[in-house]
């Protein structure tokens, strides 16, 4: 019998590349998630009195009006790009970090230590080595789960938030003992604070180029954020590390079937992770205050889940979400200014806007899935009333 | 495969003057991209064995997933003892006396026998397990069914597992019981015995609807059949009125030959060596694959064919023994290490071992080769370039239907799947080609692509390790047959030895000499 | 180190037991019938903030022939915050089980936005973001009956002990009854091990979910009041201190059992209770303050490396099920 090949036909090629609907299915459901959140937020604005339309355009223009408040806006951002990212490469390798919240504190305790402890170093090589010990703190906190997690097979969730209260602690001594406050004996209250930071450890203002007010403390940090997710980005889609985690996260039995190394591919996403971690505390750190107050917690790390999730982990879509953030942080203040609603209320807005933003992102997928199965199966009949002919005449050839 | 018996099967003849106990008429059911049942027409009768036959993918599952409530239908209706109904769930349909036994068991584990039987109707909101257990040994007395109520599934064979499905049924009051591929998973032996319960159940007055795509025991046990064919109905007959080819015509709209021809190859040395191992279930196992050669390993699930090839394939921990592969140690490889020593490997589980649904076709292409020279630089970038070409070449010599190759696996049928599986492998011209359950759940075109590239690996020398559940595809690919139970080889045959030698094999019997 | 201390950390241990195993219940109702709940921390964080309110809002001025001399400021509080704990469950249970999200996705999720809520309603409830106002009455505290008369100062550990605390302990039996005794039970199971098969047989296994994850939340919300209204007397933001995950973590080592449960969670509790009471301990006194106030959260990491390897979670939590929705 003849094993000469059928030619697949090509059905109308590339109508419209299936990534840009996955893309647009994507987009839409953001879109919809955020009109259910502002449709929901209008009833409790209304509750109070205040009309949707004044406490939305106070948001937006707090964030978007003035170049410092969008200033401030990009400076929320920054770290929360960085949060994100360190989210999304665990969830793109099917494991959740909850501990960044832990990490960056962490990372924050070992570059005050470096810039506090090596700052013989000359000019701005100090802020460089403060940064890497700031992502070498962020790796050690985050490796540990991770080894746990391969070698134990202990929840990753579980441990990683142990692990943020343990991190507190930790702050707590550091701030106690070895960094403890001595610049100024008597004035200050101790154990609130490290000693501040020579200046040379600061990262350079960047808002001063684009007219914004220094004390916006919009640095140079931002572009390192957005260089930073297009680098996640090309790991993610184009290196064999970011195939490998996806494989794992999508079918860990075929990854394995397949000769990844489930264990070792974790770890390095940990440490990945971890060190982008490290870097989420270094805007407070060294973009604004340049010493490390206690007490600083700010939630980064849980907010770093919410705009993950909002961007669908994606690095493209957590900038685009990290700005949507700081916008709605910033909001805040503005409601609070300026209407009879609390600030509480931007929270609330936030809250539902997450869980709308899951639930469109799962009914998007769905219906894509079922749209290119019944694209595909259309593929098959014509593919297969094609093959019928020839095997039709194959079957009288043997008889 | 013949077992001789003292019961004929009936013709339906002497039964045409009873009232049909169920009329489907009309019915349609579509999926997304498939219309599953179209237009299709049955009838039923009381006390009847009346068998569905087709290829896979005919419809015959779905059209009783419909009647049993599983699936709602866009056309027909459905009359029950002379009357309308809607089935709109399973309750409705056991409600009616109507019960299905899954192909894939839906039993909780963790239960016994008797809270699996009383799930869903207990009778009571406070649970009594002695009296449970109680009523559940009065019904398998009733119908000769071994089993003991109090028994936890997990400790069950596959055959008590299926008498525990029926009597889920039968506790229910059904007097119609749909079995769906009930003998994909037994032995000869418990075949034999499951079909002395049906006649048993039929004598009773129930009705059975066997779906099946062995034609062999749906002439054993049939009393009519009806055949199915790309969701349509082709044709209803008797065993007396047809035979077993022209029952295959009807499936599949052509004549298809149940026998390729095997190419003659000298075999050559051995290529890989399995001796004394030891890894989850297997105890001790001794198997020899030359190049050249298809070895055929016989064996109802669950005796350690799963254990067989992740051993191989360095999935499952080797306890002690040793695994050779053209004089490599495999035993203590990693799976990484062990593919590039040259194993190819088609899983049986197309979803969890073979591919990342949610990855794309090309992506697919790589699983396994994705850190080789001609697919990633050095420094860890792939070429997405070249892989996406190799992909396409693949995808056009294996016949794999899809739009391009940017479509999401998860969209392929799973014929297109097993054969995106083995392009992948076989493209890495490997040693050994190891091929579990390579064609379960196919169609007929598939099937028949599928074993004409495992022999083309036997022509081009190649090793060839096939582990299968169907005696069908031993007999039609290997060279040799060797039979697995309780994680041992137990005996080896020729190709040309009888079916119920090979089946006593397959239930440890003695060792025959290979003829 | 006189006995005493030890009688009480054991007695602050009781204190952390009640809640940890309280959440472990509802953690176990949950998980049986097929949904992995980790938003018990956020379901426990509304039931503080919430029972707190219940508390001020019905703490009666005086009684006045009504009231029956009952404490209804507390009782009041407690069921609140129970309800308020199922009704914030249901969002968990509409987005897993109707919209088939992620079950932990949905977990992570419902954290978050509790903390958010519990801030908001807080400044409505009490208007300040972070606590809630002082003078919050409670139940008046009890002494077992034997134990609290134990020598060497372990009687302590039992006594001027929250009803709540007896409440939590006698929950084992209610529970181990109505989840392998009745048929609500069985059907419960049978939707956390093979849902298949209960669709199968007519057994629905949405609404037995929805059950499931709303039980949850009332016990977690049950838990959470119980801290903010018998232990600490007061809301304030996070003073959950992570329990609810701990609370994962009992129920894990329990291997998915009402009464193995007890252990994890009293082992766990007195793991809280160290660097509150124990400062002082031989070892423990040369240790920085700020290491042993890591004690509780070691402890569980430690236990989960170590002695998880031979749990057996119910065999279908976490899947996304995909038969019927509703």
């Amino acid at each position: 019998m003849a094993t000469a090949p059928l030619a697949a036909p090509q059905v109308g090629s590339r109508e419209r590349p299936e990534w840009i609907e996955n893309l647009a299915g994507q987009l839409l459901a953001l879109i919809v998630a955020l009109v259910i959140a502002l449709l929901l937020g209008s009833v409790i604005i209304i509750a109070y009195g205040e009309s949707p339309g004044t406490v939305y355009g106070a948001i937006f223009h707090y964030g978007f009006g003035t170049k410092n408040g969008f200033g401030y806006v990009l400076t929320e951002a920054t770290p929360l790009i960085f949060s994100a990212l360190a989210v999304a490469v665990c969830f793109k390798g099917g494991m959740f970090n909850i501990g960044v919240e832990g990490q960056y504190l962490v990372g924050m305790v070992t570059a005050s230590w470096a810039a506090l402890k090596l700052d013989f170093l000359p000019g701005p090589l100090l802020m460089w080595v403060a940064i890497a010990f700031g992502i070498l703190g962020g790796i050690v906190w985050a490796v540990i789960p991770g080894i746990l997690k391969v070698r134990t097979g202990a929840h990753e969730v579980v441990t990683t938030i142990m692990m943020n209260g343990i991190a507190v602690s930790l702050v707590a001594w550091a701030i106690n003992g070895p960094l403890k406050y001595t610049q100024q004996a008597g004035f200050h209250t101790p154990n609130l604070r490290t000693d501040a930071f020579r200046a040379s450890a600061k990262i350079p203002d960047l808002g001063h180029l684009f007219g914004i007010g220094s004390s916006v403390h919009l640095s140079w940090l931002l572009i390192g954020a957005v260089v930073t997710a297009a680098l996640v980005w090309f790991l993610l889609k184009r290196m064999r590390l970011g195939y490998e985690a996806r494989a794992i996260g999508a079918s860990p039995g075929s990854a394995r079937a397949g000769g990844i190394s489930i264990g070792q591919v974790q770890i390095k996403l940990f440490v990945i992770s971890g060190a982008l971690a490290g870097l989420v505390g270094m805007q407070q750190l060294l973009g604004d205050k340049n010493y490390l107050p206690i007490g600083y917690e700010a939630a980064l790390g849980f907010t770093g889940i919410a705009v993950a999730f909002l961007g669908q982990n994606n690095p493209i879509g957590i900038v685009a979400a990290a700005i949507l953030w700081g916008v709605l942080a910033r909001g805040e203040t503005a409601v609070q200014i300026q209407t009879t609603v609390p600030r509480e209320f931007v929270i609330i807005l936030q809250g539902i806007l997450i869980i709308s933003v899951v639930v469109t992102y799962q009914l998007a997928k769905r219906r894509l899935l079922a749209r290119q199965l019944q694209t595909a199966a259309d593929v098959e009949e014509l593919a297969d009333s094609a093959a019928a002919v020839d095997v039709e005449g194959l079957a009288k050839e043997d008889r | 495969m013949t077992i001789r018996t003292s019961v004929v099967p009936g013709d339906g003849a002497g039964r045409a003057s009873a009232p049909p106990l169920v009329v489907m008429t009309g019915i349609t059911k579509r999926f997304p991209g498939v219309v599953a049942n179209d237009d299709v027409s049955l009838e039923l009768r009381a006390g009847e064995v009346h068998a569905l036959v087709g290829e896979n993918g005919a419809g015959k599952s779905t059209l009783m997933r419909v009647l049993y409530g599983m699936y709602p239908h866009e056309g027909g209706t459905i009359a029950v003892r002379g009357e309308a109904v809607k089935i709109h769930s399973p309750r409705d349909a056991l409600a009616l006396g109507i019960g299905m036994v899954h192909q894939h068991f839906v039993l909780v584990d963790t239960f016994t026998v008797a809270e699996n039987v009383i799930l869903g109707r207990e009778g009571a909101a406070i649970l009594d397990a002695n009296e449970a257990e109680r009523r559940v040994r009065e019904l398998a007395d009733a119908y000769g069914f071994q089993i003991d109520p109090g028994a936890v599934i997990e400790d069950l064979s596959v055959g008590e597992e299926q008498r525990v499905e029926i009597l889920k049924a039968l506790y229910r009051g059904v007097d119609i019981l749909i079995l769906d591929e009930p003998t994909a998973v037994l032995t000869p032996a418990e075949t034999s015995a499951l079909f002395a319960n049906l006649r048993a159940l039929r004598e009773g007055g129930k009705t059975i609807v066997f779906i099946s795509h062995k034609l062999d025991e749906v002439l054993q046990i049939a009393d009519r059949i009806t055949v199915l064919r790309r969701g349509k109905v082709v044709g209803e007959t008797t065993p007396s009125r047809t035979t077993k080819a022209e029952l295959a015509e009807m499936m599949v709209g052509r004549p298809i030959l149940f026998r390729l021809e095997k190419p003659l190859v000298e075999p050559g040395e051995a290529v890989l060596v399995l001796e004394g191992v030891h890894a989850g279930r297997l105890r001790g196992l001794d198997l020899q694959v030359r190049a050249g050669e298809i070895v055929g390993v016989a064996g109802v699930e669950g005796n350690g064919q799963r254990d067989l090839a992740d051993a191989i394939m360095g999935l499952q921990p080797v306890e002690s023994g040793s695994i050779v592969l053209e004089g490599q140690d495999l035993t203590a490889m990693g799976t990484a290490e062990i593919r590039h020593a040259g194993a190819a490997f088609v899983p049986e589980d197309r979803h969890d071992q073979g591919l990342v649904l949610d990855m794309t076709l090309w992506e697919n292409s790589v699983l396994g080769r994705q850190g080789e020279g001609e697919f990633s630089r050095r420094g860890g970038i792939m070429l997405i370039g070249k892989i996406k070409r190799s992909a396409e070449r693949l995808v056009h010599d294996y016949d794999v239907r899809a739009r391009n190759v940017d479509t999401s696996a998860r969209t392929l049928s799973g014929g297109n799947q097993q054969k995106l599986i083995l392009a992948r492998e076989l493209d890495g011209d490997p040693t050994l080609v190891l091929a579990a359950q390579p064609t379960r759940g196919l169609d007929v075109g598939a099937i028949e692509f599928v074993w004409q590239q495992i022999l083309q690996q036997k022509a081009e020398g190649r090793a060839v390790l096939l582990i299968s559940a169907e005696l069908d595809e031993i007999y039609a690919l290997a060279d040799r047959i060797v039979t697995l139970f309780e994680g041992r080889i137990t005996g080896e045959y020729s190709p040309n030895a009888p079916p119920d030698e090979v089946g006593r094999g397959m239930l440890g019997g003695v060792r025959a000499e290979a003829s | 180190m006189p006995l005493g201390d030890i009688g009480a950390a054991i007695g602050i241990g009781l204190t952390y037991f009640t809640i940890i195993y309280l959440t472990g219940l509802g953690g176990l109702f949950s998980e049986r019938s097929g949904i992995v709940n980790i938003g018990l921390e956020g379901m426990m964080i509304i039931g503080t903030v919430t029972g707190s309110w219940g508390t001020h809002h019905f703490t009666l001025p005086a009684p006045e022939g009504l009231g029956w001399g009952l404490p209804w400021g507390p009782i009041m509080g407690l069921l609140i915050g129970m309800l308020a704990g199922a009704a914030f469950a249901s969002i968990h249970a509409l987005v897993t089980v109707t919209f088939r999200v992620d079950q932990i996705v949905s977990g992570v999720v419902i954290n978050l936005v509790a903390i958010g809520l519990a801030r908001f309603l807080s400044t409505i409830f009490f208007g300040q973001a972070t606590q809630s106002n002082p003078g919050q009455p409670h139940l008046n505290p009890v002494d077992l009956p034997l134990l609290s008369h134990l020598p060497w100062g372990l009687g302590a550990a039992f006594q001027r002990l929250s009803p709540m605390v007896v409440v939590a302990i006698l929950m084992v039996f209610p529970v181990w009854f109505s989840l392998y005794r009745t048929r609500w039970g069985l059907r419960l199971r049978s939707c956390g091990e093979n849902p298949e098969a209960a669709r199968s047989l007519g057994v629905r296994v949405a609404p037995l979910r929805y059950e499931g994850v709303l039980l949850s939340g009332a016990l977690a919300g049950l838990a959470g009041a119980y801290l903010s209204v018998e232990v600490t007397y007061g809301w304030g933001e996070g003073q959950t201190l992570g329990l609810g995950f701990i609370a994962l973590a009992a129920l894990i080592l329990s291997n998915w059992n009402p009464i193995r449960l007890m252990l994890a969670a009293f082992i766990f509790g007195f793991a809280q209770a160290i660097p509150l009471r124990l400062m002082d301990a031989p070892v423990l006194r040369l240790i920085p303050d700020q290491f042993v106030r890591m004690t509780p959260y070691v402890v569980t990491i430690v236990v989960l490396a170590g002695f998880v390897g031979r749990v057996r979670p119910p065999a279908a939590a976490g899947r996304a099920y995909e038969g019927a929705t509703t």
